[in-house]
């Protein structure tokens, strides 16, 4: 079980690789979501904005997320620390996605674009 | 006769079926479509292994060649092991020989593909070898492999690009149902209406549209206005959907029987019963030698 400071570490990490990647930017320039980001097994629960090609994060909820990513809290934190992929742990049903099939792709491609060697 | 059967995830409307010639030998070819229901798929492959001389898979990759690197598609691996006698391919592997071979012939022989030539890729990590023969003669090409898979509005403009993006991305994105990734069933005859839109202007920055058919049928706006459309797959549906939106010449890798062009898996399975090896021992030079002896050719056909 990883702690919520843990996955606000993660995040960071997450945030910071996306802001410090310039064809990551150009990229998602058109693409502003809000992500809501929350563990099923401690409370946990952030917000990560991507707005003109920037990630900016903040801890607690947003009110109306186009995305919702749900999982444990080491899951979480091992995907946005890079240490694993999501697709497995999506696909296994560990990790639950909601929003629409065409934003959940985007997301995967982003994690992967900044972890994928 | 030979009897060579492709089970596709698309649409059952595609189905056909013919009897041909090729090199004093007749072969029953047929398609047959599943609507993209991955079960019914799996049960006519095990119906048909052991009963018919080759099977192609349709409507899915199975193997996404990156130069040497190999991926494996793991939605395409569970049809491909579904089958234990008969031999099965996807034709990942003819693709890689004859459409490197169609691009050459249409630079070559037409003044379709010349460098300088604007060509959209809708998808070229599963057509590597022409995505390469594009780049080899001059053509300004734009994989678009991100905007019409991923939604991401970004064109990948050089092959180095291209494969560094392919290898970061593929190992993983291999392993998601192949459904997000690619329109199979019902998604095949439909268009996506807003990224028709929104992404219109890579249609109409091209002279050459090139790639999957399924992909270019998804997202085709109208007002080609002449423009060339290269491919593999269409039937006579096909056909009027691109002179409805105004394509002038269609270019299709594979010849055509009946009145429509089959897909790659279909005539790799041909080849396959033709040269009666093992997939695994079969070389791009056994296949280029055989698609001299049968003569294969690009059909161009003119649209308007």
């Amino acid at each position: 079980m990883a702690t919520h400071g843990e996955i606000t570490e993660s995040l960071k990490a997450f945030a910071d690789s996306f802001n410090k990647n310039e064809r990551l930017k150009i990229m998602n320039k058109d693409w502003d979501r809000v992500v809501l980001i929350k563990a099923n097994d401690i409370e946990s629960q952030h917000t990560m904005t991507l707005k003109n090609g920037v990630v900016s994060l903040k801890e607690g909820a947003a009110d109306n997320p186009d995305l919702t990513v749900i999982s444990d809290s080491e899951t979480l934190a091992d995907i946005f620390y890079g240490d694993i992929s999501p697709t497995e742990p999506y696909n296994n049903g560990t990790l639950k996605i909601m929003g629409t099939e065409d934003d959940i792709i985007r997301l995967d491609f982003i994690s992967l674009m900044i972890w994928g060697e | 006769m030979k009897r060579v059967v492709s089970v596709s995830l698309g649409s059952s409307r595609r189905d056909h079926e013919v009897v041909v010639e090729l090199l004093g030998e007749r072969f029953e070819i047929s398609r047959k479509g599943v609507d993209g229901d991955f079960n019914r798929a799996l049960d006519l492959l095990k119906e048909l292994d052991g009963n018919v001389d080759a099977i192609g898979l349709g409507g899915i990759d199975v193997y996404l060649y990156v130069k040497q690197k190999r991926y494996a598609v793991s939605d395409g691996l569970k049809l491909m092991d579904a089958v234990k006698k008969t031999p099965v391919v996807d034709g990942s592997g003819l693709k890689n020989t004859l459409e490197r071979e169609v691009v050459r012939i249409l630079a070559r022989e037409t003044d379709l593909l010349k460098k300088g030539t604007r060509v959209l890729m809708v998808s070229s990590v599963d057509r590597f070898g022409m995505a390469e023969a594009l780049s080899e003669i001059g053509c300004d090409t734009v994989f678009g492999d991100l905007i019409f898979t991923a939604g991401i509005p970004y064109p990948i403009s050089t092959v180095d690009e291209l494969e560094d993006l392919a290898n970061r991305l593929l190992p993983e994105i291999a392993k998601m149902p192949f459904h997000m990734i690619y329109p199979t069933g019902r998604k095949q005859e439909t268009q996506d209406e807003e990224k028709v839109k929104k992404f219109a202007k890579y249609y109409y920055d091209a002279d050459v549209v090139a790639g999957d058919f399924h992909l270019i049928r998804r997202f085709m706006p109208g007002g080609m206005d002449g423009r060339t459309v290269l491919t593999n797959t269409t039937t006579r549906d096909d056909i009027d959907f691109l002179k409805e939106k105004g394509v002038g010449v269609l270019v299709t890798t594979t010849p055509e029987y009946g009145g429509r062009s089959f897909g790659t898996n279909v005539m790799e399975a041909v080849l396959v019963a033709i040269l009666g090896k093992p997939w695994d021992e079969i070389t791009p030079g056994d296949y280029l030698d055989l698609l001299q002896k049968v003569d294969f050719r690009p059909r161009i056909l003119n649209l308007t």
